[in-house]
């Protein structure tokens, strides 16, 4: 059985991550000890809430370090939605922020006007995955079945075409949905929240542990 | 030690298994109805369970509610028509538990009722569209009888200021109506919906499915009490005559006899359950609940058509120290509905609430001052129930 | 649109009434919610139905056990009256938050809880009834007036940093006799944060009703799925159809 750790950083969901974890046959732990982390097939960075809350609690509770470590040791490491975004070199939410710089790229308010639409993006979405996407990341899905929920109102941009593994459509912007470097993987949707769909596509990341 | 009125019992105590207190009065013969009257009261057990709450345990695994429906069925074969003619009378007003009864003997029993309503002393808004939507969705003829406003607001008046009991006139003209115009109409049977007892009158009566003698047994109309004073009191001051009194005046035992007249209750032969009412009224008969709380209560679908049944309610607080929502949960719990818990929370939270939206209203409707009112409230806690604490009055007792 | 299950519970039962009263007992909540995230449900709302009465939150065992086997977004409602709650609840396995008589009472707390946990999380539910000139805001289940004006509160319910308003018709509640579309409207029209509309379906052409005139982020159900006069798919289908005959 796969040992999988949960980061935990006083920002988000761990327990359904866990939850979603165990469902598949993982063995989930939460944990923001550098010991165990260190020892773990694969790393999630979950996520819900503010870039800036997210990295002053990384930064705080030592885990920058120990996440860059990991990263440095080869092993999977997936980052979603608010987990996904501290990945980047920053963020422009409520105040400019420093990211984690692991992979090139902003994160910023999805350019929606009123008129056009509503903003969080609350949405049950089609992605559209990318040659590198549809190899490994969503290796098995078919193109209906790639379908999750996206819950969120600032999207990564600026990211390098070879990074990014899949895209979804939200009134007439092309949002990055997934991006992947090297073996960190990002999705801004939430796969323990996207019903069958999500739970096989974390069974994918569990695959590659 | 404190000395309760209307002898009621010295020591408050709380049902164990619903909300209701033992002040809970047994329905009073309104007719003979005097201001120094003593109370029956609800019983309990040596448990400390009431008799409701016994009864309804009874009601869930010792009746058999096939055989009660045969009896039900067997008691229509009896009296049903199928020439034009009315075969039943249902008293009520387009609430849910006439809605109810009214509907189902009609559309699942193949009865011809004649619905009868003795109006309320003043009609809410919801009230009045209940009872248009009762007759015109629900699909049912109806007989409104209103009675003389002088008279019924004078005796809701002395009512008011003799026993604390506004409600006397609609209760007395609605055990009446039903009877009464069965036995004009030719028609041999009444049915009501739910039986007083069930809530605690004398539980005997529950096993029994017609009505007690007692309430139509009158003798001479002028010895008659109503509003605590005798008829021909009230005839000797003036303003009134005999005839005005014909819609208060019960036909008797003896006359409804000779007419074949019998009065039945539904909740004797069908398990009887207000929610379920609700529903069914809500479903076929376009019954509307309030879209507020009533005031003292949580509820909203509950005897929500008349202006004055609030100050009802709101007496029987200040008299046995129990108001609505008492009343409400009591039934609610019994029925499974809500936990003893819940209910104990809603009467805290509600039981006391002054029914302040009709307030104006009803001091316009019987005439008097809003100082005459609270006088008149204030004379008739007792001291057994009430305490004076900061000049403010609070109940001694409250459940727990 | 996303297509959401909303289970009212009390004492470990799903409860459904009419007009927010007279509760019949129609299932478990775990049991439910599983059933519906199996037919493909987008989302689950449990509400507590007594917590406001009580002062002390009852759902967390339920949404617990629901996050364990149910792998959509969940939110809990009812009673959650301070950051604490909204913690414990989050903890508890909730992803939203909905938030009525607490926010009514201290309109802050949207924003604490937003700043601290993000919009996303937070859903500020609008229980609306209809009066002369508008809408009234009403709390405690459906029980109290609060003399708020929806239209206002909605516009400042967003300003505060509400990610989604949960906006429950009283008067069309659990009555099956379709959706108060002018409040739809006029609501939708007022915010530009995803809308939930809960209140009032019964049949499919409730839905070309409401999409003929606006169209919601969601719509919520409950009576219709609790008495298993339809199902998931057959809702979606709906919700198909009518956007397919070309409705704005």
């Amino acid at each position: 059985m796969k040992k999988i750790v949960v980061l935990s950083y006083g920002l988000g969901n761990v327990r359904s991550v866990g939850n979603a974890l165990r469902a598949i046959g993982a063995n989930a732990d939460v944990s923001h000890d550098e010991h165990s982390i260190m020892q773990a097939d694969g790393l999630i960075i979950p996520g819900v809430g503010a870039f800036p809350h997210g990295m002053a609690n990384l930064v705080e509770s030592g885990l920058v370090g120990v996440i860059r470590k990991y990263i440095d040791s080869g092993r999977p490491v997936l980052g979603i939605c608010l987990g996904m975004q501290l990945l980047f070199d920053k963020g422009t939410e409520f105040v400019p922020t420093d990211g984690l710089g692991l992979i090139a790229g902003s994160v910023d308010i999805i350019p929606v006007s009123p008129e056009m639409g509503r903003l969080p993006h609350i949405a049950w979405s089609t992605i559209c995955p990318t040659e590198q996407g549809r190899q490994k990341m969503f290796a098995g899905l078919t193109d209906s079945e790639m379908r999750f929920y996206f819950v969120h109102s600032y999207a990564a941009t600026g990211v390098r075409s070879d990074n990014i593994s899949a895209t979804v459509s939200y009134l007439g912007n092309n949002i990055v949905a997934a991006v992947q470097s090297g073996n960190v993987w990002g999705t801004q949707f939430h796969p323990e929240k996207s019903g069958p769909s999500g739970l096989y596509f974390l069974n994918n990341f569990i695959s590659n542990c | 030690m404190s000395k309760a009125y209307f002898g009621l019992p010295e020591e408050v105590i709380f049902c164990k298994h619903c909300v209701i207190s033992n002040q809970r009065p047994s329905s009073s013969v309104e007719f003979k109805h005097k201001h120094d009257e003593k109370k029956a009261t609800i019983g309990f057990d040596d448990q400390g369970v009431c008799d409701a709450c016994r009864y309804h345990e009874t009601k869930e695994k010792q009746i058999s509610w096939e055989k009660r429906e045969q009896a039900l069925i067997k008691l229509f074969d009896q009296h049903r028509r199928n020439d034009g003619g009315y075969d039943v009378i249902v008293p009520g007003s387009g609430g849910k538990d006439s809605a109810y009864t009214s509907h189902i003997l009609k559309y699942k029993y193949g009865m011809n009722p004649l619905t009868v309503t003795w109006a309320p002393h003043k009609y809410t808004e919801i009230g009045w569209k209940n009872f248009e939507n009762w007759i015109h969705v629900g699909g049912l003829d109806n007989m409104l009888f209103t009675p003389n406003g002088k008279l019924h607001r004078y005796l809701t008046q002395q009512a008011f200021l003799n026993l604390l009991h506004p409600f006397q006139p609609f209760i007395v003209g609605q055990r009446i109506i039903g009877p009464a115009m069965a036995a004009k109409f030719g028609v041999k049977l009444v049915m009501y919906g739910e039986n007083q007892a069930e809530y605690g009158n004398n539980p005997d009566d529950n096993y029994v499915p017609t009505m007690d003698r007692k309430f139509f047994s009158v003798g001479d109309p002028e010895e008659m009490i109503l509003g605590g004073k005798p008829v021909k009191e009230i005839i000797s001051e003036g303003q009134f005559k005999i005839n005005d009194f014909a819609p208060y005046i019960p036909p008797s035992a003896d006359f409804l006899e000779g007419k074949g007249v019998e009065v039945h209750y539904l909740g004797y032969y069908l398990k009887w359950d207000p929610q379920e009412c609700y529903y069914y009224a809500v479903e076929n008969t376009g019954f509307q609940a309030n879209s507020e709380r009533t005031e003292g209560t949580y509820s909203k679908y509950s005897s929500i058509d008349d202006q004055i049944d609030m100050f009802h309610y709101f007496t029987t607080l200040i008299k046995f120290g129990i108001g609505r929502a008492t009343y409400d949960a009591a039934q609610e719990i019994r029925n499974g509905k809500i936990t003893r818990e819940e209910g104990v929370h809603l009467v805290h939270k509600y039981d006391q609430e002054f029914p302040q939206k009709y307030f104006k209203e009803f001091l316009e409707y019987i005439d008097i001052s809003e100082k005459q009112f609270f006088e008149t409230v204030d004379r008739f806690r007792s001291p057994h129930l009430w305490a004076q604490v900061d000049g403010k009055w609070v109940l001694r007792h409250r459940v727990e | 649109m996303r297509v959401i299950a909303r289970l009212d519970v009390k004492n470990q039962f799903v409860i459904k009434g009419i007009h927010l009263e007279g509760l019949r007992k129609v299932g478990d909540p775990n049991q439910l919610a599983k059933a519906y995230y199996e037919a493909g449900i987008d989302e689950i709302v449990f509400i507590d139905a007594v917590a406001s009465l009580y002062n002390r939150n009852n759902l967390f065992s339920v949404i617990q056990k629901a996050s364990e086997e149910v792998f959509v977004p969940i939110t809990i409602g009812g009673g959650l009256r301070s950051l604490s709650d909204v913690e414990q609840a989050l903890d508890a396995g909730a992803d939203k938050v909905a938030l009525n008589t607490a926010a009514i009472r201290e309109p802050g707390l949207i924003e604490k809880v937003a700043k601290q946990y993000g919009s996303q999380c937070v859903v500020a539910s609008v229980q609306a009834k209809r009066t002369a000139n508008g809408w009234e805001a009403y709390m405690e289940t459906g029980r109290e007036r609060t003399g708020v004006q929806v239209l206002d509160w909605v516009r400042r319910l967003q300003d505060l940093g509400a990610g989604e308003l949960l906006l429950t018709s009283v008067d069309q509640e659990g009555t099956k006799s379709g959706f108060d579309v002018p409040l739809v409207q006029a609501v939708n029209n007022a915010v530009s944060i995803p809308v939930i509309v809960s209140g009032g379906y019964g049949q499919p052409k409730h839905i070309a009703e409401l999409l003929e005139v606006t169209e919601p982020s969601g719509l919520c159900f409950a009576s219709v799925l609790h008495y298993k006069t339809a199902t998931v798919d057959e809702l979606r289908q709906n919700i198909a159809l009518a956007r397919a005959s070309g409705i704005k």
